[in-house]
């Protein structure tokens, strides 16, 4: 077979061709250089394929494992005739027509050189420029995406109110909420947290701060700190100025709506004495030092309803007169009277605890004192178990004791046998003897009993009311005479008081709240001397010597922190609503 | 610069710049470390000095003042970006404003952290300064990536240049492809292969980590250390002068990656700077207007 093989080589446009004619039974094409028509390229195997007449046809029948590509088609072996292209490896042949004494004609070009290594190597991707995403798409989206979210989205949610009120929402937050609670500020107070998505609630116009009204809504009906007429001076002007926000801020954490410092209070009570005269309170410059002693209020006169405020600890010691006689010692005598009955008594038994276990409710005598002190002035042998009197009732006193002889006369008492009236001579001169008086009158005989039970019991000094209580005359004296001028009959409407008024207070220390609750662990007799108390006169609430024993300054170390708070309260509910609002109105 | 510094006789009579590479973060003797330093302290005195009533917190007259210092520092901070880009016209004080960039970030840590009174939650707020601690730790990475890599790029390119490195694989390549003619197809296509696709560069975690787990070269060594054995004698020379040339090649490789690993760790900490820079200016207006805004 001969076959003419022309190498051409391209340069630009022109292109260089250099023939040779080979003859051979088959022309081998490949890398080796055995080959009849060397590929040298690495990319070509050692000896690709072969070319062969087969009854006056070529055929072109790879050599190696991979096939070839003939017309783009990928086949092991095959028929060609002029025109078809071959391609193996980066080498295109290309079959020719075959001139005068050529079996084959053929071309073989090289279409894809190797190609400038250090160009394709200089071409890596090096550097992380345009491989990595672009630092300025990423610098707009992320400010983007931030300011959508976090500065737009609240913004929009608060001027077009896609957050409804806390009053109407569900509690659920939903995605506008989620979006305002990007702005949360800090910690909400534990009880605010129920309308923490709601933030027009507090917050009602953009810029400004939360106004007052934001909070009584609510809390409308917080005490004033100064009672309305109280002479004050300029502070009242002060505090009308003071906003809620000013004490009050919110977003400090779970407890922090309530500020603690003492500071706070005393940058106006460290000074009050000069500030508000009138008001009556003492400077305080800190706690424990420069705290005022404590001041009890005391009755100073039970029957005109006068109240005094007397230092405590002081010497000698201040004085109570609530207006009747008690001797704690009396009462707290170790093993009681057994003689009479009564067992030893403690504290608990006479100082009963309110509702609110803060402080005690007052002692009565139908509560506390009747069970052992019953006002009986004879003895019960009537039907109805009735020689007592009434307690607190003046009036009612005679009413009883007067009614209880008149039952005792008309069960017989009053009718005792008369002695028969003897003749008897009398001497001149004499006069003769009085006519015998007839059967005893039962009305005299009520009041002749009446008069000598009220005297003689009821009434007298040291028996009687006069045990506890002091009369209305000087010196404490019952004016009996009130009731016995007249004839005593039931139907006497005067109202007559013998007993002077009685004031028992239950707070002596109405301007602080010392809770008993908290105090519970202690005795009773760690802080009030009852046990040797004999008078009422005594003031048995101790000074702040004793409350020192424990507490500390607000930052104290070793004794219970206390602040102003721990014992005083700023809104005081006893002077009414701080502001005159609709809330407060309810 | 020790007081006998040769260079300073010459250009410090001139009052020109000492030639000597003087280190951004030892600029004019540490001046702006001793600034930073500075400002930081004032910022704890203003922190301790104010107490107000129930706790330290942003909105004292104390956390205003260190919020404000904050966010100016962050807007002239951020603007650093822009003014790194004229440069040409600063006349050398280039460096100086780095190392200002430099130390006053960082001092802006203590002052935003004093700003914050230690209260953090779920918030704009704290997006704000988790994105500013963010963006200063990215900046802390670049700046020992610029004190310690140039060295390691140094020692690792032994005296080549980058263009050097490539064309000495290109003519590897080259010698590669000469050698591998006679051998068997196996073989020649493993060389071809190794030559056709040399492994640099690509995408960024390739480029970073330096690791080419398909490479051409290692598997063209450990393809022929496999079919030694069953070669023929025929080819011994040239199998062992390939083996030879693509040592060669792959020491070359890695130092050609290494170094490529070297300076883009030195380009991505930019990518995490510059996009959380912007995203912490976001935040930084949420969290200014919403302080207003809810007053």
């Amino acid at each position: 077979m001969e076959v003419e093989v022309t190498l051409l080589t391209r340069r630009g446009a022109a292109v260089m061709r250099r023939s040779q004619r080979i003859s051979a039974d088959r022309v081998l094409f490949g890398r080796g250089t055995n080959n009849d028509v060397p590929l040298p390229d690495i990319r070509v195997e050692l000896t690709a394929a072969m070319l062969s007449m087969r009854e006056h046809t070529l055929v072109i029948e790879t050599q190696s494992i991979s096939p070839l590509r003939v017309n783009g088609r990928s086949v092991p072996l095959s028929l060609v005739v002029p025109g078809d292209e071959i391609l193996i490896g980066p080498y295109r042949i290309l079959i020719a027509e075959p001139p005068e004494g050529c079996d084959a004609a053929l071309s073989v070009e090289l279409t894809q050189a190797a190609g400038d290594t250090l160009v394709a190597l200089s071409g890596a991707r090096i550097g992380l420029a345009g491989v990595a995403i672009g630092r300025r798409s990423m610098s707009w989206s992320a400010f983007l995406i931030i300011a959508a979210v976090c500065l737009a989205g609240p913004i929009v949610v608060y001027a077009v109110g896609l957050v409804p009120s806390w009053r109407q929402a569900p509690s659920r937050p939903g995605i506008p909420g989620l979006v305002t609670l990007s702005w949360n500020a800090g910690q909400l107070s534990n009880p605010h947290r129920a309308f923490a998505i709601d933030c027009k609630a507090c917050h009602q116009a953009a810029f400004s701060a939360v106004p007052d009204i934001a909070c009584l809504a609510c809390h409308g009906g917080v005490g004033a700190h100064a009672e309305a007429h109280a002479d004050l001076g300029p502070m009242h002007e002060t505090l009308a100025g003071l906003r809620c926000t000013n004490c009050h801020e919110e977003h400090r954490g779970l407890e922090g709506l309530v500020l603690r410092e003492s500071a706070l209070c005393l940058d106006c009570h460290r000074d009050l004495a000069g500030t508000a005269p009138g008001s009556g309170v003492h400077d305080v410059t800190g706690f424990p030092r420069g705290h005022p002693q404590f001041r009890a209020t005391l009755v100073a006169d039970a029957a005109k309803d006068a109240f005094v405020r007397r230092e405590l600890g002081t010497d000698p010691p201040p004085r109570d007169r609530p207006g009747m006689h008690f001797s704690h010692a009396v009462h707290l005598v170790a093993g009681g009277y057994p003689t009479l009955g009564y067992k030893q008594l403690g504290c608990a038994d006479c100082h009963v605890p309110d509702s609110s276990r803060q402080g005690f409710l007052p002692v009565t005598y139908d509560g506390q004192c009747k069970s052992c002190h019953a006002l009986k002035f004879d003895r019960t042998d009537l039907p109805w178990p009735n020689a007592t009197v009434p307690h607190g009732d003046d009036s009612g006193i005679v009413a009883a004791v007067w009614n209880y002889y008149a039952g005792k006369a008309l069960q017989g008492a009053a009718s005792a046998p008369t002695p028969v009236p003897s003749v008897e001579r009398q001497g001149a001169g004499t006069p003769p003897p009085a006519a015998p008086s007839g059967p005893p009158n039962a009305e005299t005989w009520v009041r002749e009993h009446t008069e000598a039970a009220l005297r003689g019991v009821v009434l007298e000094p040291k028996r009687g009311c006069g045990y506890c209580h002091f009369g209305t005359g000087p010196n404490g004296a019952f004016e009996i005479d009130k009731f016995l001028p007249s004839p005593m009959a039931p139907t006497a409407t005067a109202r007559v008081q013998i007993v002077t008024p009685v004031i028992m207070e239950t707070r002596f220390l109405p301007n602080a709240r010392f809770d008993h609750a908290k105090h519970a662990t202690t005795a009773c007799a760690d802080c009030h001397a009852a046990q040797n108390s004999q008078s009422s006169g005594d003031v048995l609430i101790p000074g702040e010597a004793n409350c020192v024993r424990c507490h500390g300054a607000e930052n104290a170390a070793l004794k219970a922190q206390s602040a102003c708070i721990t014992c005083h309260v700023f809104h005081r509910p006893d002077f009414g609503p701080m502001r005159a609002t609709a809330a407060a109105a309810h | 610069m020790s007081l006998s510094d040769p260079l300073a006789a010459v250009s410090g009579a001139s009052g020109a710049r000492s030639s000597r590479h003087e280190s951004f973060l030892a600029y004019g003797g540490f001046r702006y470390l001793k600034l930073a330093a500075a400002t930081a302290v004032l910022s704890l005195v203003i922190y301790l000095v104010d107490r107000p009533y129930g706790g330290r917190y942003g909105g004292s007259w104390a956390g205003y003042v260190l919020g404000t210092a904050g966010a100016l520092l962050i807007l002239w901070l951020t603007w650093f970006g822009y003014r790194k880009r004229t440069y040409a016209e600063d006349h050398g004080r280039l460096a100086a404003r780095l190392s200002a960039h430099v130390y006053l970030g960082l001092s802006l840590i203590v002052i935003a952290t004093l700003h914050t009174g230690f209260h953090f939650g779920w918030n704009v707020h704290t997006l704000a300064y988790a994105l500013m601690c963010v963006v200063i730790a990215s900046g802390t990475f670049g700046v020992w990536c610029y004190a310690r890599y140039p060295r390691l790029m140094t020692e690792n390119r032994s005296n080549q240049t980058m263009q050097q490195m490539l064309s000495r694989i290109a003519s590897l390549n080259d010698e590669l492809r000469g050698r591998a003619m006679p051998l068997d197809d196996a073989t020649a296509g493993l060389i071809g292969r190794a030559v056709e696709a040399t492994g640099i560069g690509g995408s960024v975690w390739r480029q970073i980590s330096g690791r080419y787990p398909g490479c051409t070269t290692a598997a063209a060594i450990a393809g022929m250390d496999a079919s030694s054995a069953a070669a023929g004698p025929e080819h011994e020379e040239d199998r062992r002068q390939i083996r030879v040339l693509l040592d060669e090649k792959a020491n070359l490789l890695g130092r050609i990656r290494r170094d490529i690993s070297l300076k883009a760790m030195m380009e991505v900490w930019l990518y995490f700077h510059v996009p959380f820079s912007f995203a912490l200016l976001a935040a930084l207006l949420a969290h200014v207007v919403s302080v207003f805004f809810l007053w």
